[in-house]
């Protein structure tokens, strides 16, 4: 029965593991992502996403989600976006695979 | 007393009417498109038109052709190497986290890697079957040949026969309704995978006549098709392997259990 | 001192299954450097790990991973809720049971992939399609088992009960209960690994995440070595659910009511 319980527990933590692994890890590091000049919360913003990899049509598809897509900003790893509320920079920040977020024009 | 008899021997035929009922009444209020829901009627009609085209038929002999090869591939190797592990215990137990592990991937897992190296087609569909039936197999196999009890290997060792002949006459019936136990759910697996693999890769077959249905947005092609996996399933486990293993296993008085995870 | 020397034997143990797994690394690593195999039949060891780490770090396997683990999981439950009670009902009856268990065993033999076309065709290229093909998967196999469960379970024991005065409920709970379990959890294994497999399937033709869109959208690219990363997560995934979960409940059902097989 002992057995039995410690399997389901490691089973249990690896699961959760998979599923919240990610979400912890970024809201972990999140503190040093988003730049100093975003931290004042009001309206919706124009941002650059900076990422240290070239992204994927998913990376595309799930910034799209936080604003409305606006093309690079000189780099194909950095990627602008319009109209960002303060709710959805605070999400940009708990990204884990998101390097930083700076300011944008 | 003989009205209950009738009614116990027609009860299995309820639930298929009350689906009947139940969908032709759903047709007649909601009337849906027929790619959709089509009617009952349509439906019928749909499977009249597949049994005289000769596109069912080809489609059923493709079908049976690839899991016959597949199970059939699956089932030997599956053998072979299940004795040899089974009558090996260092070798059963340094391979079974390799075999537990391409069990948990067996079938239709394989199919973006494989379609790389077979192409659509028979090949595919028999790789991937064989895939299924054979850790099956094995598994069952090895629990087989390792449960026979030493006494009756050893009772025929002393009268002089050697490995081969023990093998043959002791250990293979012995493990029997193990092995055929695999089988049968290596078998039930096994057209689950065909099925699955036709939808995605291949030009002929049931799995692809449902596929096109869907194309075509024909629901009565999908249904009937659907309906003719089912019946040549349960055809298949009650003609082919129900009287084996009843002339098998009962005759042995044995009983086995499924080990097809 | 001996609870340190237990617990290095564990340790050894798990050690000793890595083995198989080192060796077959090593061959597919012999073969692919031997042979020269191309880079778009096979990819080297080293390949897919920094494939694997690539995914990780870019944010991609977690989101595809747990995909695929609520679906598993939302089917698991609903099924689980469903079935049971639809089980228990159907084999509590002798007429519903006799009336059903062909019903069942005909859809048994059609598998969930069968019907995927088909619900394309109603609910689209959604989450919504996925999950009724798995629950179906699942919950044909629980219905099923319950109600062999349920039929196995001696007259007697129910007959003795009731006659010391016991309420419906109770006996619900005291025999039917304990006396199915174990066909129940069984056959909700059995359903696992049928629905694991349908729901890579569907994934791969709904192609709305989870980890079979992430092995077949792979291939359009070329991308093997993804597609291995895909396949392995796919298969330790699969072990994890079953053996550290699904398995110990079954051994801890069996252990204490495995009285009554089937």
């Amino acid at each position: 029965m002992h057995i039995a319980r410690i399997r389901m527990l490691i089973g249990a933590l690896l699961i959760a593991l998979v599923l919240f692994g990610q979400d912890v890890a970024g809201m972990a590091t999140s503190s040093g992502r988003l730049d100093p000049a975003l931290s004042h919360a009001d309206g919706p913003k124009t941002v650059i996403v900076v990422l240290n990899f070239t992204p994927e049509r998913f990376h595309n598809e799930r910034l799209a989600r936080y604003g409305v897509f606006a093309g690079r900003d000189k780099a194909v790893n950095r990627i602008r976006l319009r109209q960002v509320t303060p709710e959805n920079l605070a999400r940009l920040g708990k990204l884990v695979w998101v390097a930083r977020v700076e300011p944008g024009r | 007393m003989k009205a209950e008899r009738i009614i116990w021997r027609l009860l299995p035929l309820v639930p298929a009417m009350i689906v009947l009922a139940t969908w032709s009444v759903y047709w007649a209020i909601a009337q849906p498109p027929p790619s959709v829901m089509p009617s009952v009627a349509a439906v019928i009609r749909t499977f009249g038109e597949l049994v005289m085209g000769d596109r069912l038929g080809n489609d059923i002999v493709a079908s049976m052709a690839r899991l016959l090869g597949g199970v059939a591939f699956g089932v030997v190797t599956g053998m072979i190497a299940g004795f040899v592990a089974g009558l090996n215990k260092p070798i059963a137990e340094f391979v079974n986290p390799l075999v537990v592990f391409f069990n948990a991937i067996s079938g239709i897992v394989w199919l973006p890697l494989v379609i790389g190296w077979l192409g659509i087609g028979s090949p595919l569909a028999i790789f991937l079957i064989w895939n299924t039936v054979f850790f099956i197999v094995y598994q069952n196999t090895v629990l087989g040949v390792q449960l026979v009890p030493e006494v009756l290997e050893h009772g025929i060792r002393t009268l002089g026969a050697n490995r081969w002949e023990t093998v043959w006459s002791v250990t293979l019936p012995g493990a029997l309704p193990y092995i055929l136990s695999g089988i049968r759910s290596g078998l039930g697996f096994g057209w689950r995978a065909l099925i699955a693999a036709e939808l995605v890769g291949a030009t002929t077959g049931l799995g692809q006549l449902i596929f096109s249905g869907s194309e075509y947005h024909r629901a009565d092609i999908i249904i009937c098709g659907c309906l003719i996996i089912g019946a040549i399933a349960t055809a298949m486990d009650r003609c082919l392997l129900l009287p084996i293993e009843r002339r098998t296993v009962q005759r042995w008085g044995l009983v086995a259990p499924d080990r097809s995870r | 001192m001996r609870r340190r020397l237990r617990s290095f034997g564990g340790l050894l143990r798990n050690v000793r299954v890595l083995l198989p797994f080192i060796v077959l690394i090593a061959i597919w690593w012999g073969i692919k450097s031997g042979f020269g195999v191309s880079d778009r039949l096979l990819v080297a060891p080293p390949a897919v790990w920094s494939s694997f780490v690539t995914l990780v770090s870019h944010g991609i396997l977690a989101e595809y991973a747990s995909t695929s683990l609520q679906l598993i999981g939302i089917a698991a439950l609903v099924s689980f809720a469903a079935g049971v009670p639809i089980g228990f009902a159907v084999g509590a009856n002798r007429y519903a049971a006799r009336s059903l268990e062909g019903f069942l065993r005909f859809f048994q033999g059609i598998s969930g992939i069968a019907w995927l076309p088909l619900a394309i065709l109603w609910f689209g290229f959604t989450h919504t399609t996925t999950l009724a093909i798995v629950i179906y998967t699942l919950i044909v196999p629980i219905i099923f088992n319950t109600m062999v469960g349920v039929r196995a379970i001696p007259e007697n024991y129910v007959l003795a009960l009731r006659s010391l005065g016991a309420s419906r409920l109770r006996i619900v709970r005291d025999v039917y209960l304990p006396g199915a379990l174990p066909s129940i959890v069984v056959g909700t294994r059995l359903g696992m690994g049928y629905g694991w497999r349908a729901l890579i399937a569907s994934e791969m033709l709904v192609r709305q995440g989870g980890l079979g869109d992430l092995i077949f959208g792979a291939r359009t690219f070329n991308q093997i070595d993804r597609i291995m990363v895909g396949m392995i997560v796919i298969g330790c995934l699969y072990i994890v659910v079953d053996r550290l979960l699904v398995q110990p409940v079954e051994t801890m059902t069996l252990a204490r009511w495995g009285v009554l097989r089937r």
